[in-house]
């Protein structure tokens, strides 16, 4: 059932070319006692056939980010500052209709609950079918028959037949694959998984995962995958972005990460995952504290009231993303780590 | 490469139930609700076919067979003009039905209308509708409605006989539609604020409902989100709603013509028949029994039927 998937097709020509280009993204939420920064100025890049994951934990502004990006948040949560470059226009300013064009049309989603994400009263066929019809141009019998080419892409048995089926007719992980096949509908250049499988099982979990890093191959788009599970991405991303309270504080390619993590955040994360060699008495390792409240931001590193290596200067300023070694790859915003590159 | 496949035995595939079939068939398993429904549907057409059920004119008066009993030629009696009760409880049929269906059709446009209005935009125009909303609430139903009619049918009525003498046209001789008009007016006037409040908290709901954030994502317009998203998920408690609220409307316009501030004597209202019947029932408890017992059968009907459809339209709810 599950494929192991030792050798990988053929890599996505990675140009290094900027299919998505965030910078300087700051977002606030309006609050009773006035706006708080949720996410501060945040930087973050995907080139053309790049796999981006961003990890981090709940609430530290992961899916936020790209929601705001697209505009796709209630009002009472604003982009303030910063630009979002997608095939170099700026979301943040394009036209509604634009910008609806982008949406479905270049940049697919899925999200998180598929038990919730799709419409309870609409056949699923439809549901395929309508970004089809709308970005497409498809006729309504072309858009059917592409509906159930899609739903055999993400490997629906009975793909067909499925076509009339109502949401609730489906489990969790069809459903999840039904919503994988609506994101993929029109060939987007960028896919973005919204922690696509945190309702699902263990086992349907890596199905998805390897589902996603097959179409990825085979449609050759760049994809940005949100979790807070390092673990079940290590396969499947070139590179990952370490968030902490709306910030990028580590950034590296997936191997130098898992070989080097460079933050203290990153160090505890890596150490708070179970492994199976580990002693039976082994306590879990686990961070102090909790991440700072929207509006009540440190001064200093937002990291700093929870690092074990937090020095004077980490409750002062903040730390800004510096590249490590040589070709700059792997960058860390971390006084100490830098200056520990440094000495060395 | 192959996609991973889900499974490699063949799966039986069981042929899709539309939601609305799938509730249909739980509505069917609800004893209650399908004696509800069979006792709307009965009334329904016995208000259509009134005129080729009934063996008298609701009018004609017998002054030889006055407040007869219950028999063969008369099925429910006569009354002290000596009409046919019968005929006159199948005419109020009619009357109840229509002040019914016209009440809820004008408080549903109202009340969807302005609930959609209000749960989609919000801000200061979902203020303001739900300011009137509270505002039409707090103020006693009756109290209004006799408002209405006491400050209204009197003026219209001697305006519209002026109209006529001076005009001659006969269209200002006939007030029965100024009396249904003002019923209708004045119901609606008191019954759009609960669609509204419900219209409005549904949308309110949906729309922050994941699968419009996705369909959003999909870059589908703001008319298809609303049309296609929005207001097929909220029509199951709508339904609910208007099922109960025809109820309601009958027996509140029976209320209403008990009380003499609704439809107006010779039209036959069961609420008029109940307020004759009162003055002569421990002599004649035929006239208060007849159109009493069918009110009574209608309401327990109507809400029943509501009952099994918010099951059926909610089966999360019932499970």
């Amino acid at each position: 059932m599950m494929m192991a998937n030792n050798i990988r097709p053929e890599p996505p020509a990675k140009t290094g070319e900027r299919l998505l280009d965030v910078r300087g993204l700051t977002i606030e939420i309006e609050t009773r006692s006035g706006p708080a920064t949720i996410v501060d100025g945040i930087d973050l890049h995907v080139d053309k056939g790049e796999t981006l994951g961003i990890v981090g934990e709940s609430g530290c502004g992961k899916s936020l980010t790209m929601l705001s990006m697209m505009r796709l948040l209630p009002n009472k949560i604003k982009v303030t500052k910063g630009e979002a470059n997608f095939a170099g226009r700026d979301l943040q300013k394009m036209s509604n209709s634009d910008l609806r064009k982008v949406r479905g049309g270049d940049v697919g989603f899925i999200f998180q609950d598929p038990m919730t994400s799709l419409n309870p009263v609409m056949r699923i066929g439809q549901q395929l079918a309508e970004p089809l019809i709308y970005h497409r141009g498809m006729s309504k019998a072309d858009a059917r028959k592409r509906a159930g080419e899609l739903l055999k892409l993400v490997g629906i048995p009975g793909a067909e037949d499925r076509l009339d089926a109502y949401p609730h007719e489906l489990s969790g992980g069809m459903r999840q694959r039904v919503m994988i096949a609506i994101g993929l509908a029109c060939n987007p250049q960028l896919l973005i998984a919204d922690e696509p499988t945190t309702a699902l099982d263990v086992t349907i979990q890596a199905q998805i995962v390897d589902l996603v890093k097959d179409l990825r191959d085979k449609l050759g788009m760049s994809v940005v995958w949100i979790t807070h599970d390092l673990a079940l991405i290590a396969g499947l991303v070139d590179r990952i972005n370490v968030l902490y309270a709306g910030t990028v504080v580590e950034d590296a390619p997936v191997d130098a990460l898992f070989a080097n993590p460079s933050h203290p955040y990153t160090q505890g994360l890596l150490a708070s995952i179970p492994k199976l060699s580990d002693e039976r008495s082994t306590r879990l390792s686990s961070i102090g504290g909790t991440p700072p409240e929207p509006g009540r931001r440190p001064k200093g590193c937002p990291f700093a009231p929870r690092c074990p290596l937090a020095e004077a200067i980490c409750h002062e300023r903040v730390p800004s993303l510096e590249g490590l070694g040589q070709n700059g790859a792997h960058r860390v915003a971390c006084f100490v780590a830098q200056r520990k590159l440094e000495a060395a | 490469m192959s996609v991973v496949p889900m499974t490699t035995t063949p799966i039986e595939i069981e042929p899709p139930v539309s939601l609305w079939r799938d509730a249909w068939h739980r509505l069917r398993r609800n004893k209650l609700a399908v004696f509800g429904l069979a006792v709307v549907v009965i009334l329904a057409f016995t208000a259509l076919l009134g005129p080729y059920l009934t063996p008298y004119d609701f009018l004609s008066q017998d002054l030889n067979s006055r407040n007869l009993g219950p028999s063969l030629s008369h099925l429910f009696g006569t009354d002290d003009l000596g009409r046919d009760v019968f005929s006159r409880v199948v005419y109020g049929t009619r009357t109840a039905f229509l002040v019914a269906i016209v009440v809820t059709f004008i408080a549903v446009v109202i009340g969807v209308t302005l609930g959609a209005l209000a749960g989609f935009f919000g801000g200061w125009l979902d203020r303001i509708v739900m300011w009137l909303t509270d505002m039409t609430m707090s103020i006693p139903n009756l109290l209004l409605v006799v408002v209405i009619n006491a400050s209204l049918k009197t003026p219209i009525a001697s305006w519209m006989e002026s109209r006529y003498l001076a005009t001659l046209n006969p269209f200002y001789r006939e007030t029965i539609w100024v009396d249904f008009l003002l019923v209708f007016g004045s119901m609606a006037l008191i019954s759009w604020p609960p669609y509204a409040r419900l219209v409005r908290a549904q949308v309110l709901s949906i729309r922050s409902r994941p699968y419009i954030t996705a369909a959003q994502a999909l870059g589908l317009t703001n008319r298809i989100i609303l049309m296609r998203y929005v207001v097929p998920n909220a029509l199951g408690p709508l339904i609910v709603a208007v099922s109960a609220g025809l109820g309601t409307a009958m027996v509140l316009e029976s209320a209403f013509s008990f009380l003499g501030v609704g439809v107006n004597p010779p039209t036959p209202s069961w609420g008029n028949m109940i307020s004759d019947g009162l003055r002569v029932w421990q002599h004649y408890p035929h006239l208060l029994a007849a159109p009493a017992a069918v009110l009574g059968l209608a309401s327990v009907a109507f809400s029943f039927l509501g009952d099994g459809l918010n099951d059926a339209l909610n089966p999360r709810g019932a499970k």
